[in-house]
């Protein structure tokens, strides 16, 4: 009996003093002291060996290195020396941003893990993934009713307008007019629902749905369609008046159709807006005059006679001062969306922009040599001389044509400016707890070197200052372990962490250390979203 | 087999405190209205640097704090107000330490010491729960360690990165 008690004792002693083991071993940890390269430094070669050192010896359990294009590559190569853990690189890498993930475990059996992140010749932002799905069909049509826009306000409202104008008596060529304000006024019409296919991502088949054509006029190109319609309405109803009044309609849908253009797209929503929705408006309506002008012109020319040669002498007049706007406001437009030489043919606008340039140059050149060499004799009367100068027209309107092909496609292409704006955009979250809150911003919020930020205020909005904040990142998806940072309080009462380098895109799991008081710390962590 | 298992018990033991990293209490249970010795091991220093301060925040509910001194070391004792009044053997006791520094000591990162402190823990503590002792290891260069970090509902010791050291309250010893 004494013997089977003092058993019991020794047993519960003895599984007391192993409990008290297991929580020793569960509390112990290693740290990492150091890492060659350091942790966010720039290497000029790539490094034949990454080394990790520790406080304590370690052995690896999973090493990892993200490559600049997002793969990652699991090193197995590495050899162990005391506290020092030295991993084989592999032999090809390529310049740019790399993190090793390490998860190590000490000898207590108690895992741990961190990312350390180096770049090779220069920092690098991850390559553009695959972007959203592009629905060919929705961007084929929208492509097609905006060159029917172009060529029912261009060849429509603005030969209405030659019409009633530059040509006296003029009513020739009427039936190409109004040709091209009803190719217009549809286009036009159906350009509001593909606006709303394009908004809400829906497919071509769903164009008869109501929900479709008003989330199309809920965008700024409702405006635009309302007002260019109702252009093509009143050119339409008056193109066979030929009165005052006539002349006036002309006028009105002219101006009203070039207004529309500026009410919204690309351009007039970048600022200054004082100068850039005029700048627009300028472009569009001597585009309007000068080549709405040439149909009616040319049709004219072919005719001959008096109207034919005073028709010639007043476009001959006002046709230089329409070109020198045009230039000019278009040449405003283009610097103000294009901002750098380097991206005229690093971005789709640009590419865009030099192609509809050098069928400009090409129009131009025709237009010199019209000038200087036919328009003297045809005015003088020569048939030959008119007759060259009509086909002169003629092409001149072709190739405006192809202009107005090639200017559609802008629809698709955000200008470099908007770009820029987007990719500086910051990212921010808003984190709670009990104790304090943060506003995390990453800044610019894509992948790359970036800026992190924090405002940390208590739970009222009141204004608290922490002894200390650090930031730890980590992708879990890209194995990415958390990335420790400290943040430095800068005057305007913003925390900021320098030297962050988030390499891919994607969700980054973001964690505010907020050392309150001495004895006080709070934890607030989010998942922030870096956009592809 | 005794053997055998107290060998493996010893084995386990000299093995895992050789790595122990955190400051932890070495007395891991203790009894609510009785006096508690509190022994903090400290193993290690910051990032590599020595310590130099070490500090302990007495939580709320245990009064009677009494450190031990140690040579090479200076003692304060920063005192204040409790939240509330606290019966010590029959006397109601409203003030008292509130923080124990240890200041002007140079334990390298590679040796380890302890530091002592006798406190009363009230029967106002709620035996079954962890009582949670916050300490923070200051070195050079304004690097410090602070073992600060208490388990939320839920949460385990071994979730944090950062756990303060904590002692298991038992029932009251009947009888005192």
């Amino acid at each position: 009996m004494r013997d089977h008690l003092g058993r019991s004792c020794i047993q519960v002693f003895l599984t007391g003093i192993f409990w008290y083991c297991l929580a020793v071993a569960a509390m112990a940890h290693a740290s990492l002291t150091g890492a060659v390269p350091a942790d966010g430094a720039v290497v000029n070669a790539p490094p034949k060996t990454l080394s990790l050192y520790f406080s304590e010896p370690v052995s690896p359990l999973v090493l990892r290195l993200i490559l600049p294009d997002g793969q990652s590559k699991t090193l197995e190569t590495f050899v162990l020396r005391d506290r020092t853990l030295e991993i084989t690189a592999p032999g090809d890498l390529a310049v740019g941003t790399h993190v090793l993930a390490w998860r190590v475990v000490s000898e207590d059996g108690h895992p741990i893990a961190g990312s350390t992140i180096f770049s090779i010749g220069a920092p690098s932002n991850a390559p553009q993934a695959a972007g959203e799905v592009i629905d060919w069909p929705v961007r084929m049509a929208l492509w097609l009713a905006r060159i029917a826009m172009y060529a029912g306000l261009f060849f429509g409202i603005g030969g209405l307008f030659a019409v009633r104008w530059l040509i006296p008596g003029g009513v020739d060529g009427l039936p190409v007019i109004r040709a091209a304000l009803l190719l217009g006024i549809s286009g036009t019409a159906v350009s509001l629902g593909l606006q709303g296919l394009d908004a809400l991502g829906a497919p071509l088949s769903s164009l008869a749905d109501h929900a479709v054509w008003s989330a199309g006029l809920e965008t700024s190109f409702g405006l635009t369609v309302m007002a260019l319609s109702s252009a093509f309405l009143l050119a339409l109803a008056t193109s066979s008046r030929t009165t005052v009044s006539g002349r006036a309609a002309s006028l009105v849908a002219i101006v009203a159709g070039s207004a529309a253009m500026a009410l919204s797209g690309h351009a007039s929503s970048a600022t200054p807006q004082w100068l850039m929705r005029p700048a627009v408006f300028v472009h569009v309506v001597t585009i309007a005059i000068w080549i709405g002008s040439l149909p009616p012109l040319a049709y004219a020319l072919q005719h001959g006679g008096d109207a034919a040669r005073q028709a010639l002498g007043r476009f001959s007049r006002l046709i230089p001062v329409c070109v020198a706007a045009l230039t000019a406001s278009g040449l405003l437009l283009a610097i103000v969306q294009v901002q750098t030489f380097d991206a005229l043919v690093s971005t789709a606008y640009g590419n865009v922009l030099l192609a509809k340039t050098a069928l400009l140059v090409v129009l131009f050149l025709l237009v010199a040599a019209n000038r200087w060499v036919f328009t003297k004799p045809a005015e003088r009367g020569e048939q030959g001389a008119a007759r060259r100068l009509a086909r002169a027209a003629i092409i001149e309107t072709m190739i405006a044509l192809v202009i107005f092909v090639v200017a559609a496609t802008w629809r698709f292409t955000p200008p470099p400016r908007a770009l820029a704006i987007a990719a500086a955009q910051p990212v921010s979250i808003h984190v709670h707890a009990d104790k304090a809150m943060a506003e995390i911003a990453v800044t610019p919020g894509r992948a790359g070197p970036v800026g992190l930020s924090a405002i940390i205020l208590a739970p009222e909005f009141t204004a608290i200052t922490p002894k200390e904040v650090a930031f730890a990142l980590s992708n879990p998806q890209a194995g990415i372990e958390p990335m420790r940072r400290k943040a430095m309080l800068h005057a305007d009462g913003v925390w900021r962490a320098a030297d962050v380098n988030l390499p891919i895109a994607g969700q980054w799991r973001v964690r505010v250390d907020i050392l309150i008081s001495d004895f006080e710390l709070v934890r607030l962590e989010d998942t922030i979203e870096l956009p592809r | 087999m005794l053997k055998r298992t107290l060998a493996t018990v010893a084995a386990l033991a000299l093995g895992s405190s050789a790595a122990l990293a955190h400051v932890s209490l070495q007395l891991k249970e203790a009894p609510v209205g009785s006096t508690y010795r509190a022994i903090f091991q400290v193993p290690h220093g910051c990032e590599g640097k020595p310590t130099n301060v070490v500090r302990v925040q007495i939580p709320e509910g245990v009064i009677a704090v009494k450190p031990q001194p140690k040579a090479g070391w200076t003692l304060e004792k920063i005192k204040g107000a409790y939240a509330k009044s606290y019966d010590y053997y029959g006397t109601p006791t409203s003030e008292g330490v509130k923080e124990i520094v240890w200041s002007g000591g140079n334990l390298g990162d590679d040796e380890y010491d302890e530091f002592v402190l006798r406190v009363y823990l009230t029967k106002d503590l709620k035996a079954g729960e962890t009582l949670h002792f916050p300490v923070v290891q200051e070195c050079p260069d304004g690097v410090a360690e602070r073992w600060i970090e208490i388990p939320a509902a839920g949460q385990s010791e071994d979730d944090l990165e950062l756990p303060a050291p904590g002692v298991k309250l038992l029932e009251a010893v009947s009888g005192h």
